[in-house]
């Protein structure tokens, strides 16, 4: 290990661990960068967000809500799957005579927007909740485990209904509820993380002298969760998608016409399936679902890289 | 040996759970907007009548004196009548009705999943690195991302719509109708409420190859995503085990790499497995209402997304509270199995 030269700051010989973290991390990195699959996750990511923003962008919400019954034949195949199809849509028509490729690209916007907006509200909350409950008392760390607890308890998609109970329906009100399901995972995982660094010897040195609790939460405590939280929110991006649609698929996330993936696959399955329509099915369902194997294939490169045994050969 | 005392001690930590989790569905209903007298008479009763209703369901008591008398009820599984979806039909038969329904189409998934997840991680660990491994994980990887809304339809347009070989919706013929009770040496006893069962043991053999063929894609459909998530586990857990020191010793001794590898290395990499397969049934109880939904099957997935559209309260306070006591229990089961295999645990 090199010496450190910045020894003039109050708690100058803790630099050394930032140190060994920054070579940890660039060990990291360059443990991710050499996995191929998790390089595909992140190209799949980055592919969808920008397929997400050109919708955005050049579609319009409400004329994509609208039906064009009487304008534009209802459920026509794509054009290219035989004759008799629509050449002019992609991926056909659905059962309002809309035009499933426009919606499924901007479906990719929506997934993403509130996908993102409950990672990060339950991240932000999990790992609030989990530094508070490792660094204080038993009190405290019991009532907020406990509960915890109780949330853990249920099944997550069965939690989610449970609250879309309380609140009803809406994507927003979606997004609260799938917070609420997903922050107990993230404590838990965060207050173990925390629990670890609390025990070295350089967290007593530091409150030793004088540095105040949210000094050491934020300053030391904290910067030592990121690792294993980071690859907890990469996984939960996939499970929140998927859940996300879920609710919408269940009638209580996306209102009508609104081009949720979830939604677009309930339609699907209402007007298509046994009409053998299936472009209304495939296509919504295969943007979500390469989506989510994105985050899965980072998430999955992400927590090879934490720990590398993992990948080395048996013997 | 799972020790007594180990097993008290988790049915004592599972009291404040479960209290806990009668006090949120308990909550459920004083925080959810609509007015339960109102949702019961209908929005154009007159409001004479709500106020009465209002009384005789005890909602103008003081909260302390509803809770109460909700954990009293609940702890006897009573959770009233339900509303509007069965309407005046006690919560507790419907449950009663259903449970078996989602439970027999749980646990066919689950079957799938664990005889082809468990050999696929094995293979794949045992083959390492090779394009079997690739193609094993990479699938594995697949199978999880793949939403149960989306590889239902799939399978239902594939199989039932183009092919026809397997019915789309429902668990059986509707033109065959199954007696209430069987019975056994004279003695009529109740029916188990799943159908691939209870045909049996009627003696119905065609009832039995329809109930068969109904179940066959959404247990599919459960299955592929629970083998998925188990070869993963099992893969992981077998390269674990296999690095042990106990494993090089084997292989010192002379023992073929294969024995090792089934003898010693199988068993141990199960046990952790074990707890994936009981935490993941949670997912598959979240599964069950989704593949319910599109298999058109009435159990209690259906059930409870009805009773949240209709806000049949009694009924999703039932629901919610029966999902998470299975839950919680195969939980425990895992917990005290987990112990048996590896007594470490219990310290």
């Amino acid at each position: 290990m090199s010496t450190n030269t910045d020894q003039s700051t109050d708690d100058g010989a803790l630099a050394d661990r930032s140190l060994l973290d920054r070579l940890r991390s660039s060990q990291f990195l360059s443990n991710l960068l050499s996995n191929r699959l998790a390089i595909i996750g992140l190209t799949i990511i980055l592919g969808m967000l920008a397929v997400a923003i050109i919708a955005r962008v050049s579609y319009d919400l409400s004329a994509l809500r609208a039906s064009n019954l009487g304008t534009v034949g209802d459920r026509l195949a794509p054009g290219w799957a035989g004759s008799g199809g629509a050449t002019q849509h992609l991926f056909g028509t659905d059962a309002a005579g809309r035009d499933i490729f426009k919606r499924t690209l901007y479906g990719a916007w929506i997934a993403i927007k509130y996908g993102t907006v409950t990672v990060a509200a339950s991240t932000f909350l999990g790992v609030a909740l989990g530094i508070i409950a490792a660094y204080y008392s038993d009190l405290t760390d019991n009532v907020i485990m406990r509960t915890m607890d109780v949330l853990l308890a249920f099944p997550s998609l069965l939690l989610a209904l449970a609250l879309v109970a309380i609140f009803g329906a809406g994507l927003w009100k979606v997004v609260i509820a799938l917070t609420l399901v997903y922050t107990p995972r993230f404590a838990r995982v965060v207050r173990g993380a925390a629990l670890k660094v609390l025990e070295d010897e350089y967290i007593e040195a530091t409150e030793a002298l004088g540095a105040t609790d949210a000094r050491v939460l934020a300053r030391h405590v904290f910067p030592n969760t990121l690792a294993p939280v980071t690859v907890q929110s990469t996984l939960n991006y996939g499970l929140a998608i998927i859940d996300f649609a879920a609710l919408s698929f269940l009638g209580f996330g996306a209102a009508p016409g609104v081009p949720s993936w979830g939604l677009m696959l309930s339609n699907g399955v209402t007007n298509g399936l046994l009409t053998g329509k299936w472009w209304m099915s495939l296509f919504p369902g295969l943007f979500l679902a390469i989506l989510v194997l994105g985050f899965n294939l980072l998430g999955d490169g992400m927590r090879d890289a934490l720990d590398p045994r993992m990948r080395e050969a048996v013997d | 040996m799972a020790s007594k005392r180990f097993i008290l001690k988790r049915l004592l930590l599972l009291v404040p759970v479960l209290f806990g989790v009668a006090t949120f569905v308990f909550v459920i209903l004083h925080l959810a907007s609509g007015d339960p007298a109102r949702v019961i008479l209908g929005q154009r009763a007159p409001q004479q009548q709500v106020i009465q209703l209002r009384q005789e369901l005890g909602l103008n008591d003081p909260v302390y004196v509803q809770y109460a008398r909700f954990l009293v009820d609940a702890a006897q599984f009573d959770f009233g009548q339900s509303y509007s979806v069965a309407q005046g039909t006690a919560v507790r038969s419907v449950l009663a009705d259903k449970i078996p329904v989602t439970l027999e189409l749980a646990l066919y998934g689950q079957a799938i999943g664990i005889l082809l997840g468990i050999p696929l991680g094995v293979i794949s660990a045992v083959e390492q690195d090779t394009l079997t491994d690739h193609f094993g994980r990479i699938g594995a990887l697949s199978g999880i991302s793949v939403p149960i809304y989306w590889s239902g339809p799939l399978l239902i347009l594939a199989f039932s719509t183009f092919l026809g070989v397997f019915p789309a919706s429902g668990r059986i013929e509707s033109t065959i109708f199954l007696a209430d009770s069987w019975s056994l040496f004279g003695v009529t006893l109740p029916l188990t409420g799943m159908l691939t069962v209870d045909t049996l043991l009627l003696g119905n053999v065609s009832a039995w190859v329809s109930a068969v063929m109904h179940l066959i894609l959404p247990a599919a459909t459960i299955g592929i995503y629970s083998m998925a998530l188990i070869s993963r586990m099992m893969r992981s857990s077998m390269l674990e085990v296999v690095r042990q020191d106990y494993m090089r010793t084997a292989r010192a001794k002379g023992q073929g790499s294969k024995i090792t590898i089934m003898k010693h290395g199988f068993r141990n990499a199960l046990v952790p497995v074990i707890t994936v397969i009981g935490i993941q049934f949670g997912s598959l109880l979240g599964g069950a209402v989704l593949t319910e939904t599109v298999f058109g099957i009435e159990g209690i997935g259906t059930i409870l997304v009805s009773a949240i559209n209709a806000n049949d309260y009694p009924l999703v306070q039932g629901t919610v509270l029966t999902f998470a006591l299975l839950f919680t229990l195969v939980n425990l089961l895992v917990d005290v199995t987990y112990s048996y295999l590896d007594p470490r645990i219990q310290q």
